[in-house]
Order: C-alpha cells, then sequence, then structure tokens
C-alpha cells in the first residue's frame, strides 16, 4: 500500500467486483480478462484517451474517478461526466471502431485495466456475460447524458444548477468520525474551472455563486472538503 | 443539424453485426410499413413495445425541453430505435419522428428478447447499436452547448 492506495492485481480475488457495473463476470470470464488485461496506476491528471484518437482499445477503471470531456461546438470544453470505478473508458469508440469521443483525464490517482481494442472485441463476442455487462453500461451511460442535456437545459439559473450538482455529488457523502447527523460532507476534486465547465458557466459565476451560497451559510468549503450545512435550502433552488 | 449515418450497403445497423441464419429468424418476426410525414416511432415515456428500423426517409430526435420540443438530431436509414428500451426497460428520453414518409420495419421486443436469450452472441451488435445511441447522445450535449435557447416548438406528432 502506497499513498493509502491499494492496487488490486487479480480480478477475480478484486472485493468490489460484485458492486461494478462491468465487473461481474463469470469465473471464465474474469479468467480470460486476467489474461487479456494489462493493469497500471495513473496519477492525477494523466490522459488515457484524447477525443478524435483511433481507438487502441478500453479502459476498465478499477480505482479512482476520470473526466470525460469534450469541446463544444463553440469550442468550449464541457465535461461529459465523471467515471467511477468498474466503468469501461473508451467503449463506444473500441466497440464502433470509431475514434474516441471524449479525452478521459483521471481526477485521482487511479488503476485502469487497459484492454486492446482486438482483445476486447473477442472477449465481448465470445463470452455472452461481457456482452450484458457491455450493453448496461452503454444504456446507463446513455441515462446520464440524457439526464444531463435535461438537467442543464431545464435547469435555467447558474445556483440552481450548482445546487443540483451537489446534492448529485451528496448521494455519494464522505463518512467520517465526528461529522454532524444534519451534515453532508463530499469531496470535490474538481476545480472550480471543472464545475464551470460541467454546468456550462465561467469559472467567475462558479465562484461568485459559491461565494453567496457560504455566506448564506448553505454550505462549508475546506480544500476538497464540502460540508452541505443546509440541504434543504440547496434542495429549495431546484425547480425541475 | 447533425445527421446519424448508417454503414452504407447493409441493411440495417442491427442486422448487419448477424449471422444470416439469426437475421432470418429476425425476420420471421418483423413487419415492415410505410409511415407518413410527423408520426411519432418512438415517444419519449413510453415503454416502446418493438423495436424500430427506419428503412428508407429521414426521421428526427427531439426531447423534450420544459414545455418545448428542441429537434437535436437526425437518423437516416438503418438507425434501429428502442434498442435501449429493450434491453433495460428503460423509457425513452426523446421522441422520434418521421420528416417524411418512411418505410419502417418494426421488431417485436419479446421477439427480439427470446432471440438474444437463446443466441447471446446477438450482445455485439446490441452493443454496436447501443454505442450509436450513446454517441447521438453525446454529440446532442456537445452541440445544444447546455442550453434550450434555440428551441423550436415541434407540431404534435401523429401516433405510429
Amino acid at each position: 500500500m502506497a499513498h493509502n492506495f491499494r492496487i488490486i492485481e487479480d480480478c477475480l480475488k478484486c472485493s468490489f467486483r460484485e458492486q461494478r457495473l462491468f465487473c461481474d463476470l463469470s469465473r471464465e470470464a474474469l479468467i480470460r480478462l486476467q489474461n487479456i488485461k494489462a493493469t497500471s496506476i495513473y496519477p492525477k491528471g494523466a490522459l488515457l484517451c484524447l477525443e478524435g484518437q483511433a481507438p487502441r482499445g478500453v479502459f476498465v477503471l478499477c480505482t479512482g474517478r476520470a473526466k470525460l470531456s469534450t469541446t463544444s461546438s463553440e469550442g468550449k470544453s464541457i465535461i461529459l461526466r465523471i467515471a467511477e470505478p468498474g466503468e469501461v473508458l473508451g467503449l463506444t469508440a473500441a466497440v464502433s471502431g470509431t475514434p474516441y469521443e471524449a479525452t478521459v483525464e483521471t481526477l485521482e490517482p487511479s488503476q485502469a485495466n487497459f484492454i486492446s481494442q482486438g482483445d476486447f472485441v473477442r472477449f465481448l463476442q465470445e463470452y455472452p456475460d461481457v456482452g450484458l455487462r457491455v450493453a448496461k453500461q452503454l444504456t446507463h451511460n446513455c441515462k446520464c447524458a440524457y439526464g444531463e442535456i435535461r438537467s442543464l437545459g431545464l435547469s435555467n439559473s447558474v445556483p440552481e444548477k450548482l445546487a443540483k450538482l451537489i446534492l448529485q455529488w451528496a448521494e455519494r457523502p464522505l463518512d467520517f468520525p465526528g461529522r454532524r447527523p444534519h451534515e453532508t460532507a463530499i469531496r470535490v476534486t474538481l476545480t472550480q474551472e471543472e464545475i464551470a465547465q460541467f454546468i456550462g458557466t465561467s469559472r467567475e459565476t462558479v465562484s461568485r455563486v459559491l461565494t453567496g451560497f457560504r455566506r448564506r451559510g448553505w454550505i462549508r468549503v475546506k480544500g476538497a472538503t464540502w460540508t452541505i450545512l443546509n440541504r434543504a435550502a440547496l434542495e429549495g433552488l431546484v425547480t425541475t | 443539424m447533425n445527421t446519424t449515418p448508417v454503414q452504407s450497403g447493409t441493411a440495417n445497423e442491427l442486422y448487419a453485426m448477424l449471422s444470416p441464419e439469426l437475421c432470418a429468424e429476425l425476420k420471421q418476426h418483423e413487419r415492415s410499413m410505410m409511415v407518413s410525414a410527423n408520426t411519432a416511432l418512438i415517444k419519449h415515456g413510453v415503454l416502446p413495445d418493438q423495436l424500430v428500423i427506419v428503412h428508407s426517409g429521414k426521421v428526427k430526435i427531439t426531447f423534450s425541453c420544459s414545455s418545448e420540443s428542441v429537434c437535436l438530431d437526425c437518423a437516416e436509414v438503418g438507425k434501429v430505435f428502442g434498442m435501449r428500451a429493450a434491453i433495460s426497460g428503460e423509457l425513452p428520453e426523446i421522441d422520434v419522428i418521421s420528416v417524411e414518409a418512411c418505410r419502417i420495419t418494426v421488431l417485436p421486443r419479446d421477439a427480439f428478447l427470446s432471440l438474444l436469450k437463446a443466441n447471446p452472441e446477438i450482445y455485439f451488435a446490441v452493443a454496436k447499436v447501443l454505442s450509436t445511441d450513446l454517441q447521438i447522445a453525446d454529440r446532442i450535449l456537445r452541440n445544444s452547448s447546455r442550453r434550450c435557447s434555440s428551441a423550436s416548438r415541434a407540431k404534435a406528432p401523429r401516433p405510429i
């Protein structure tokens, strides 16, 4: 263990497998996966795929998180979603043989298993449960994308968009000793610039709105740890 | 507005990835028909009981935003709609409406799922179709630049 980071080298022994979107495969499929994957550890800020690049393969994110970003028709960088452990990154490109749709960058030290495109396609064709998992993930990603379109399209104000984002993050709260029952702590590894890219506004506006939330005593920000102090107030901003 | 091209020279994006035997089996269940312009092929919030394959003509993908319907993309021949709902049972977020007279084929969901269960190799073809769906969704997200200000009101489509 280094920097509190546990490396999972054997998929068959991974204790998180059953909780993950992709990894809960049959023993036969896991043995095959073990043979075709290459495990690597990436520091924060590592680029796994580049938008427009020909697909080399997929990355199964084992630990850590990664942001998927793209360039809008107006030339702005926008974040499509944040990938969680258990997701396969570069999936659409590898399956359809088209260039990567998004740039994938790790948000924290992460472990990912790389599988070459050829191996992955064969893996998908040979093991039905892999096909099922891939279909589930694509379905999940599509749902997230439409949820994002709906959410951002219907949210008229930046405070509402930011409140929705914070509440969404709060679905995966941090658990630490000394936390007060009515408070929810979350770890935010995105910069204000990235949050702005996520909700389609400027960094300055995010900063201003966040300051407003803090002044009203709705949230407390201490480094990467944000604490929701008044959840009802945030929820009150959300109208859609 | 973008269009979603589908591999040329193939009947549709699903059958293109299947063996002739599986295609023949699916064809036993399919039903072809002509639909006029402004027909709703997929309705948001309504679970489709069939896959819809567009064989000729153009269809548009619209997304309901507040009280308005925003046309976000167009798909051309060979596109298969309703796969995500068929696989996951989730309700569609989009409407798919014919822009002009279209020839379509419908494939009952139950028949497709039965064949999928018996022939899990079909999942690769399913993944291809879902990949295209996700590419459409991501492109909509990219191109709409996270706003609905250019929303255009669409006429109420006729049911299929």
